[in-house]
């Protein structure tokens, strides 16, 4: 089958595929979800030069224990948890950078450069403080914050109650305001 | 849904637009293609399912190293604990027992005996009086309370 058939089949049809023996449907998802993986796990602190082994090694991961994906939540969800546990592993062995830039990319030369100071401040003490909250803090809320996912899909895929992502959410936006003040 | 959703502070939800714009601008550099070809190229070195015997995955010897862990502190704070209870308090008493009647130094005995037949057994009895005691073997006698 051509690359753009399989850019149109459902991810469950990929996983199907994949589990039969296709390798082609597991790069498919792959390239299909590389993207968010990665920016989901740049949010959280993982070093740009890092980033590429990071999410090599989730989608790994993911591959090893796709026979174990029950689908509760969607084929993203689930590896954006692993990429959580990934990231908890990768924790232990890099240092978060000390100094934060803003890139070029999203430095916007117009506006007022006291106004640019102060987000460039408030994103900085962002960046700190979500690598101080709990680890299901910190992955609520990026799930929610950043990735827009409902509580429903983020307590199937961290295998929490929905009760309890919404009292991570709000603990996190508490202990974030507070921090970024 | 809007991502940087309405619930969040303003100035909270500004800071997430920009790291993510940040990560989005990091993400990019990622190339997906590469991703998928080292993906892959791991799974078929590597194979496919985890291999290993379970109790040489990861997750087990976690759960192992938990439960090593905890046995070893139930151990050590149980052998503190009993440690502590068969360790008697030892005060530095010093009596003049010149200054103590024979009736005195009868209550002090009894009192001394009582606590220590609590805590280590009844004292076996004795037939001699203290009016039959010299001092120095009373002196004795409280010394070894």
């Amino acid at each position: 089958m051509g690359l753009p058939a399989l850019a149109a089949e459902a991810d469950g049809e990929l996983i199907a595929r994949y589990l039969t023996g296709d390798e082609q449907a597991a790069g498919e998802l792959v390239r299909r979800h590389t993207a968010a993986l990665a920016r989901y796990m740049a949010a959280q602190g993982a070093p740009a030069e890092e980033l590429e082994d990071l999410t090599q090694e989730a989608f790994f991961k993911a591959f090893r224990a796709l026979a174990s994906f029950r689908g509760g939540a969607s084929f993203r969800t689930w590896l954006l948890a692993i990429g959580g546990n990934v990231l908890k592993d990768g924790r232990r062995k890099w240092r978060r950078r000390q100094v934060v830039e803003l890139s070029p990319e999203i430095r916007d030369p117009s506006g007022d450069p006291a106004e640019h100071a102060d987000a460039g401040w408030a994103l900085e003490r962002l960046e700190e403080g979500i690598g101080k909250l709990a680890r299901l803090q910190r992955e609520v809320f990026m799930l929610r914050a950043q990735q827009g996912l409902e509580y429903p899909e983020i307590s199937t895929a961290l295998g929490i109650s929905e009760g309890a992502a919404r009292v991570h959410y709000h603990h996190a936006v508490k202990r974030l305001m507070a921090w970024i003040q | 849904m809007d991502p940087m959703n309405a619930e969040l502070p303003d100035k909270l939800a500004a800071a997430v637009r920009a790291l993510d714009a940040r990560a989005a601008a990091h993400a990019a550099r990622v190339s997906p293609d590469h991703v998928a070809s080292r993906v892959l190229e791991r799974l078929r070195r590597e194979g496919a399912v985890d291999s290993r015997i379970w109790w040489m995955r990861p997750a087990t010897l976690r759960a192992a190293a938990a439960v090593v862990l905890l046995v070893g502190a139930g151990w050590t704070v149980s052998a503190i604990r009993q440690h502590s209870v068969q360790t008697a308090v030892r005060l530095p008493v010093s009596i003049p027992v010149d200054s103590l009647s024979a009736q005195q130094l009868e209550a002090v005995l009894k009192a001394a005996g009582e606590v220590r037949a609590a805590n280590f057994g009844p004292v076996p009895s004795s037939n001699g009086s203290l009016d039959s005691l010299s001092e120095q073997q009373l002196q004795q006698v409280l010394a070894s309370l």
